[in-house]
């Protein structure tokens, strides 16, 4: 399949359908992002282990992409993007993080184990030019494991997991959508700064709300923790509660307005890059 | 248009752990974790996500400077290493010392010892090594053979049980306590013996709260509860140990009361922790500096060691005696000679065979007599002996002990040289200051705390007129005549410490490139060394030594009735030169502060936020208490890295007899009031 996609991208590049791919490359057994200009570098192009494409980096809250665009408009990137990259990009272009319409989706669709490996409800992107389909994960066996127990238990379960939180801020980091100027984690506020961990349960739930109507399932907050906490099953609930309540799903539709945007007369509120919440 | 994704190594702490300086068109826009490395996996703690902030500070320092009446100037470089060429060249070789530096590469410390003894020819170079695990190297070399982490740091998640001593590994070694938290939750048995409450303990099967500096009497007692209840590993000390009558002899009497009496751990904890460490099939010490940084520094590494040797956790999987070693590259410093007393490769500058050897291969006369190590160099300087020191990346004014003394020494040198990529507390102390460049500048290897050798990569260019620090050496080995500095990359210089030192043998750069190797690693096909002594221990067999119990050399009495213990926090590092340029580090922790028990803060009065006065014999300071019950009671607890409020004011630069390492653990200390009105601490 590997082959396929470099066949595609060197399509894209050769016809000058695109300026630039956005991928994964391999060098020396280690996966990063990165740019490839010229057809002869796509050789080293690979699709997993998973990497986060839409990352947000430090400190300009800016994502590579949206970086490129803001350098380079005149170049138009072709991103090789599975189903939570695109999704990533869909809701990042929804808040006015990244310009989708100078972008080119190459998609390509996740393998069964790695959909379980991820824990993955959509394993495949919109655009999928590459890969065959496969069937998500549909139930969260986690979370239908948790509800099972009681309130005291799961509460004990929750405290053991975030009391091994040190707060090193990498499920925020990590995150695609985590893009605010200002944090509400940082805030002392919330959440009594340089303390170990920090206080439970607030400054994880303050995380879980605040991505409540953006989260889109990509699962690099439980990836990136230390301590092994299971993030992603509660980001899972969140998600599945915005859906039931409002019938809304981060990631789904560029021009669908978050519920939590939204007055009660649903007009919107607007969120423009320079008052990301 | 050109991003690259540049993977180096973390310039922390010693875990090693790999991220990518990610770089668009020769600007760093951030740090993005390695999935791929084999400790981090993906993740980092807050300094290692943060860990380019101050590269990019304006605070770094740009040009070479010189003092004139009192104020600095900038120079260019030729007028810089002319200055300094000549007035190195002025002095007799025993009355000029070097600091290396272990936040450095391997190849700029080798160059900088290789300035020192071939070019300078003194053998007085050293490192803050000196001031965190002299006694490692020392107690380890003399039991096993060899002074480093017996292990590799991923064993540990297999281990049965873990003993933690003398380590607060959550927020020293961050990604080390992922591999001890996944353990336990695997199943491993954790025991925790540390005089402080540390984010470990509530983890932990056995918390054993031992008072400061009463290391050897638990572990005797741990001994001796083995030993009565025939636990030993019978077969393993008769076949690969000698010495054993010795230390059987000495253990005796370390009963369980007596060993409560002198630690205050209750004898059942004791009993109880001593037999689960005995009974699995592997089990695994981890400790740090609350083992070595004492006057019975060398006592207690023995005693680990000794443990070890008892129970037959040597030589295997998941078992050792694992220090973990606190700078980026302290192990690295030590392991290419940045000793008073080594060569590369721990080689014995005393041994003529050694001597020759380095000799020929650097076409030079060499010094002979031991030189000095980093309190001894600030003894030296006060008393007028050391007229000169070039220090390199090492900042003693907040990092040794007893800084008042360290002030009066360096201020009483004739000429001083700091190199650094900020002008810190010890470079504004410098006749003359050059601007390294930091670890995001420049190529070359760093070796982490289970002895791998990994690349570090150059992202971006240096700042200013900064300059890799190898070149900077070579270039003034160059200006003082010698012939011997030809290099055109560091992979060059790794190419000559791999000629000369058996243990760095088969390291050349190409085979680092991946996830780089683990000493002993003895010829280009040697595959390294993932744990140490397997079969064999690197002295023939292990040595046991009976070691009995001493007191700290200073303890608390009417007049300095506390204890004072010092150490770090997660969110900083060592004297803050980089972590107190970082913005999201000081917003955690914007400064010192000192653990009070709440029993001791209500009987002086003392609120919590309140601005109080920490004294010893030897000085004074001002620091925000924190009403806590981390510290039991008779102990407080404040970390070095804030120079408002510096620990080591107070702390005791009295020595370990051989290791030469200072007792920051342990010293007495008043606590005073000083204001009614209470300010709520930021912390």
């Amino acid at each position: 399949m590997i082959g396929k996609v470099q066949e595609l991208a060197k399509q894209y590049l050769t016809s000058g359908k695109v300026g630039a791919i956005f991928g994964l490359r391999e060098n020396n057994g280690h996966i990063a992002p990165h740019i490839f200009k010229e057809v002869e570098e796509l050789d080293s192009l690979v699709i997993s282990p998973k990497y986060p494409l839409f990352y947000t980096c430090r400190p300009s809250k800016k994502n590579i992409p949206r970086l490129l665009q803001e350098k380079y408009p005149e170049i138009k990137v072709g991103v090789v993007a599975k189903g939570c990259d695109e999704r990533a990009l869909i809701e990042l272009a929804k808040r006015d993080q990244v310009d989708i319409k100078n972008i080119e989706i190459l998609g390509v669709a996740c393998t069964k184990e790695e959909a379980v490996e991820c824990k993955c409800s959509k394993p495949y992107p919109y655009n999928l030019l590459i890969g065959e389909r496969v069937e998500g994960v549909s139930e969260d066996k986690d979370a239908e494991d948790l509800l099972k127990k009681g309130l005291p238990e799961r509460l004990a379960f929750w405290q053991y997991q975030l009391s091994k939180c040190i707060k090193c801020y990498g499920c925020r980091n990590a995150c695609p959508l985590c893009f605010c100027k200002d944090c509400a984690l940082e805030q002392e506020l919330w959440s009594k700064r340089g303390e170990l961990p920090p206080e439970i349960p607030v400054f994880h739930f303050i995380r879980f709300y605040h991505l409540a109507d953006r989260c889109i399932e990509c699962g690099e907050c439980e990836k990136a923790c230390p301590m092994d906490i299971p993030l992603l099953t509660i980001s899972k609930q969140v998600r599945k509660d915005v859906k039931e309540l409002f019938d809304y799903e981060a990631g789904l539709d560029v021009g669908q307005e978050s519920p939590l945007l939204t007055t009660l007369d649903e007009t919107p509120m607007g969120e423009t890059i320079s008052d990301g919440v | 248009m050109e991003y690259k994704n540049v993977l180096t190594v973390c310039p922390y702490c010693g875990c090693g752990c790999n991220f990518y300086l990610q770089v668009l068109d020769g600007e760093l826009i951030g740090i993005l974790p390695c999935k791929s490395h084999i400790v981090s996996e993906g993740k980092l703690c807050i300094k290692g996500w943060n860990a380019s902030d101050f590269v990019v500070s304006k605070d770094r320092l740009t040009k070479p400077l010189m003092k004139k009446d009192g104020e600095f100037i900038e120079i260019s470089w030729d007028k810089a290493l002319d200055v300094i060429s000549a007035k190195l060249k002025q002095y007799s070789p025993d009355s000029v010392a070097l600091l290396s530096s272990a936040k450095c590469t391997n190849e700029e410390n080798y160059l900088m010892m290789k300035l020192a003894r071939a070019v300078i020819k003194t053998n007085s170079v050293d490192h803050c090594a000196r001031l965190c695990h002299a006694s490692t190297v020392v107690g380890l070399v003399k039991t096993f053979g060899s002074g480093a982490m017996t292990n590799s740091i991923g064993e540990l998640e297999d281990a049965d049980c873990i003993f933690v001593i003398g380590s607060n590994t959550t927020e020293q070694h961050p990604l080390i306590a992922r591999y001890i938290m996944r353990a336990k939750e695997k199943g491993t048995k954790l025991i925790v013996a540390d005089p402080r409450l540390i984010p470990l303990t509530q983890f932990a099967d056995y918390h054993l709260r031992q008072r400061p500096g009463t290391d050897v009497a638990l572990i005797n007692g741990f001994m001796n509860v083995i030993l009565s209840e025939g636990l030993e590993d019978k077969e393993f000390i008769k076949e690969r140990t000698e010495g054993f009558e010795e230390l059987k002899e000495v253990v005796k009497k370390y009963t369980p009361e007596y060993v409560e009496k002198i630690t205050g751990v209750s004898k059942e904890l004791l009993i109880e922790a001593a037999r689960m460490f005995a009974e699995v099939k592997s089990s695994s010490i981890v400790y740090s500096m609350g083992i070595t940084q004492h006057t019975t520094g060398v006592d207690n590494v023995v005693s680990c060691a000794n443990l070890a040797m008892l129970t037959g956790n040597v030589g295997r999987l998941s078992t050792g005696v694992n220090p973990l070693r606190g700078q980026v590259n302290v192990q690295g410093a030590c392991d290419v000679g940045a000793l008073p007393n080594v060569y590369s490769g721990y080689q014995s500058v005393a041994d003529e065979n050694v001597r020759t050897k380095f000799e020929k291969a650097w076409r030079t006369k060499l010094p002979q007599n031991s030189g000095l190590t980093v309190v001894e160099m600030m003894n030296e300087a006060a008393k007028g002996n050391l007229k000169a020191m070039y220090i390199m990346g090492e900042n003693p004014m907040l990092s040794d002990p007893d800084i008042n003394h360290v002030k009066e020494a360096l201020e009483n040198l004739e000429f001083l040289v700091v190199q650094d990529i900020f002008l810190t507390e010890t470079a504004q102390l410098a006749d003359v200051v050059l601007p390294g460049a930091s670890y995001a500048e420049k190529d070359g290897t760093f070796t982490a705390t289970d002895r791998r050798v990994q690349r570090i990569r150059k992202a971006i260019d240096p700042v200013g007129e900064s300059k890799p620090d190898w070149q900077i050496v070579c270039e003034l080995a160059r200006k003082m005549g010698s012939g011997e500095f030809e290099y055109s990359s560091p992979a060059e210089i790794m190419d000559e410490i791999a000629s000369v030192t058996p243990i760095y043998g088969g390291m050349v750069y190409e085979r680092l490139e991946d996830i780089g190797l683990q000493w002993p690693c003895l010829s280009k096909e040697h595959p390294g060394t993932p744990y140490l002594h397997k079969g064999r221990f690197s002295r023939g067999k292990g040595r046991f030594f009976g070691i009995e119990f001493k007191e700290a050399a200073e303890l608390p009495d009417e007049e300095y009735p506390f204890i004072l213990t010092t150490g770090r926090t997660i969110f900083h590092f060592h004297t803050g030169t980089m972590s107190r340029r970082t913005e999201a580090l000081n917003r955690e922790v914007p400064t010192g502060y000192m653990e009070i028990n709440f029993k001791d803060a209500k009987e002086l009065g003392i609120v919590d936020g309140e601005k109080v006065s920490a004294q010893s014999r030897r000085g004074e300071i001002e620091v925000k208490a924190m009403v806590t019950k981390r510290v039991p009671q008779g102990v407080i607890f404040i970390p070095f890295h804030f120079a408002e409020s510096a620990a080591n004011m107070l702390t005791n630069s009295v020595l370990d007899p051989v290791a030469k390492i200072p007792e920051y653990k342990v010293c007495a200390v008043k606590v005073e009031k000083v204001q009614l009105k209470p300010d709520p601490v930021n912390h």
